[in-house]
């Protein structure tokens, strides 16, 4: 079963993006290496900001016919092979593959918010395509509306990146809870949060080192720890540049500390049997 | 300001709040295939398109079933068609538990006399609200697994104004303390059954003729192998089954008989005969449930005036006998089509046409002079036959 992983805070600006993208570049990277027999990745960019679609593209000009607003609004017999139409290799790497995003996925939410079972259409046309894919990755908004449900009934584990800082902790209690919202009351049991991912950590602010210290004492998040992200000026320059960080500054501390995040998570591929 | 360590203190409490079964470690859910009954979050659950008692009025039923609106949306609508009629008779509300019977008003029983369909409709689900607000939804709604691949959806095969009571509950009345799930019975997708929902129709109060109507069409479309569609369809997909009848399916009339409450065949085609009626005079009827043995006489009526007996029934409350003799007055049938005025022979003619590959050239000439006994008067039949035959064309041609 393809793991799909998706990355989740409605909190803005804890880096979702900048992590999916790398993230997904650094397992196809990895996978490659390792030769498994399948390393493409997807990304989906279910943020109508679309901002990891700009980085890992070039292109912010998709529109009603080539983004995942089509498959989202196509019927349901179509739905998959309309997102296989959709789909786009990243200018990154040939096999990290991108469903991407466009500003209409905005009003796609108020279409579908009648529509019986609109949650679903995510899930449903993934679940048709995925097995071409070794792992999935999506990206969301940073909030809990139709498109993040969506894309949380289509993930097998929710990543949650996090600052470390007080606000933002509330934000990782209220994603936890809606996580379990969705297994719950959407019935898809087999969604968990794997992975807490800090992010913009620096270590001269006392309350960061304190939360950090919190959050690897803590009995049940403290082992889901994936990787701690040092705050890193390359960042910002890579996305300027529209380059994955690994290729902007590969020698940069947040590439390698991304790099120690995708080695976690390909081998929890591989323990799953990519 | 804050002290750093009340700031520390708060994460830690944060943090705290983290439980185990936030972090999804408990039992899953059974993949159980039989029937079983669970708590089912209010948006996987749809009522059925089909089902021929309806709770919401018409339009707002279709829109709701094309998916123009949502369920809050579909009661806002339903509340506030409920309003202007309300004004309109004098007793504006600002809030639905006004809606409530009051022991102390004294005009109690007036009210109740001259309340409009949908304002009796909303206070009844109003009340229902009440109930499983204060003690909870003790009887489950019974629905159909309709999950398709990893889109879970279950269709309400009982229990829809439980359903739409307990939206209303949730999105317009004050005290709701629920998490937004519903008791359920879930029933495999293989086991739903029109003939059960049909039971359990008949079997409660409140069912309208034109909803046994349709209940009739459905079991009758069922048994002559009519697929059932999962959307909201138009009432000419249920006037199908006037063109069928039991006759040829009598392994199934008696349940088909039975799941409409036992009754008898003849009853049973009154029934389905509603279907006639006019798609205003269907809706009128259905809200204001009139009975079928006023509607009988409405259907031999031609069908533009089916509306306004309908509306004369409501308004000034007719009796059966009136009815019938309003119906049976002059100018109201049907005029007779240009169909009836066909003659037997054209009928004959037109016969003949349909098995005309059955037949040679060779055996029609040996008929003829069997039956004219002279070559010349059988080739001028022959002529004359070609000639009606070509100007029959051309008027086809130019129909």
């Amino acid at each position: 079963m393809t793991r799909a992983f998706v990355f989740t805070n409605h909190k803005g600006g804890v880096g979702k993006s900048t992590s999916a993208t790398n993230i997904a570049l650094g397992m196809v990277s990895l996978l490659r290496h390792s030769k498994a027999p399948n390393h493409r990745v997807l990304i989906v960019d279910t943020d109508s900001q679309g901002h990891a679609t700009l980085v890992t593209t070039g292109r912010r000009d998709f529109g009603p016919q080539d983004s995942l607003y089509a498959a989202l609004m196509a019927e349901r017999e179509q739905a998959a092979q309309t997102l296989l139409g959709c789909i786009v290799a990243s200018q990154w790497d040939a096999d990290l593959h991108v469903a991407p995003a466009s500003p209409l996925l905005e009003g796609a939410e108020r279409e579908l918010m009648g529509v019986a079972g609109a949650p679903y259409r995510l899930a449903d046309a993934l679940s048709r395509i995925a097995n071409q894919y070794a792992a999935i990755v999506i990206d969301t908004r940073p909030s809990f509306s139709l498109l993040t449900e969506m894309a949380l009934l289509a993930a097998t584990d929710a990543i949650v990146p996090v600052e470390p800082r007080y606000l933002e902790t509330v934000g990782l209690t209220s994603v936890i809870q809606k996580i379990n919202d969705i297994r719950d009351g959407w019935r898809h049991p087999t969604l968990r949060v794997s992975g807490l991912l800090v992010t913009k950590m620096n270590g001269r602010i006392r309350g960061h080192n304190h939360l950090l210290a919190q959050l690897k004492a803590h009995p049940l998040l403290g082992p889901l720890l994936l990787g701690v992200i040092p705050a890193n000026e390359a960042v910002s320059y890579a996305h300027r540049n529209h380059q994955s960080l690994f290729s902007y500054d590969p020698r940069a501390s947040a590439s390698k500390a991304y790099a120690q995040v995708v080695a976690s998570l390909v081998r929890y591929l591989a323990k799953e049997g990519v | 300001m804050p002290r750093p360590n009340d700031s520390a203190q708060r994460i830690d409490d944060l943090l705290a709040s983290v439980t185990g079964d936030l972090m999804g470690e408990f039992p899953q859910m059974s993949p159980d295939n039989t029937i079983r009954v669970e708590r089912i979050l209010l948006e996987l659950v749809r009522p059925d398109p089909v089902q021929p008692r309806r709770v919401l009025p018409e339009s707002i039923h279709l829109r709701f079933h094309a998916n123009h609106v949502t369920p809050t949306q579909a009661l806002r609508e339903l509340v506030q068609i409920v309003q202007i009629a309300a004004r309109q008779r004098g007793r504006p509300f600002a809030s639905l538990l006004e809606l409530l019977p009051n022991s102390d008003d004294e005009r109690e029983d007036e009210l109740a006399v001259s309340l409009s369909p949908e304002e009796t409709l909303l206070r009844d689900l109003v009340n229902l609200a009440i109930t499983i607000r204060d003690d909870g939804q003790v009887n489950p709604l019974t629905v159909v697994d309709a999950s398709q691949g990893v889109t879970r959806l279950y269709r309400i095969e009982t229990g829809e104004r439980r359903y739409w009571a307990t939206w209303l509950l949730r999105d317009f009345i004050p005290g709701y303390s629920g998490d937004g799930m519903i008791p359920c019975i879930i029933i495999p997708a293989n086991w739903s059954s029109v003939f059960r929902q049909a039971k359990e129709n008949t079997a409660r109060s409140g069912l309208t003729a034109v909803a046994l109507a349709r209940q009739a069409a459905l079991l009758l479309l069922t048994v002559h192998g009519y697929e059932i569609p999962a959307y909201a369809v138009s009432n000419d997909f249920y006037r199908q089954a006037l063109e069928l009848d039991l006759r040829g399916k009598r392994e199934h009339t008696d349940a088909v008989l039975s799941a409409m409450g036992g009754i008898q065949r003849g009853q049973f085609s009154h029934i389905k005969l509603l279907l006639k009626l006019s798609d205003e005079a269907l809706e009128l009827a259905d809200r204001h449930a009139i009975e079928e043995g006023k509607l009988r006489y409405v259907v031999n009526v031609a069908p533009e005036y089916h509306a306004e007996i309908v509306r004369q029934i409501i308004d000034f409350n007719l009796s059966a006998k009136q009815v019938k003799e309003i119906c049976e007055g002059d100018g109201l049938h049907e005029q007779k089509s240009a169909d009836d005025d066909i003659s037997p022979s054209a009928v004959k003619v037109a016969k003949v046409t349909q098995t005309i590959s059955l037949t040679t050239p060779q055996e029609l000439a040996r008929a003829m002079m069997r039956q004219e006994g002279d070559a010349s008067i059988a080739r001028a039949r022959l002529q004359a036959m070609r000639k009606l035959f070509s100007e029959a064309e051309r008027y086809l041609s130019d129909e």
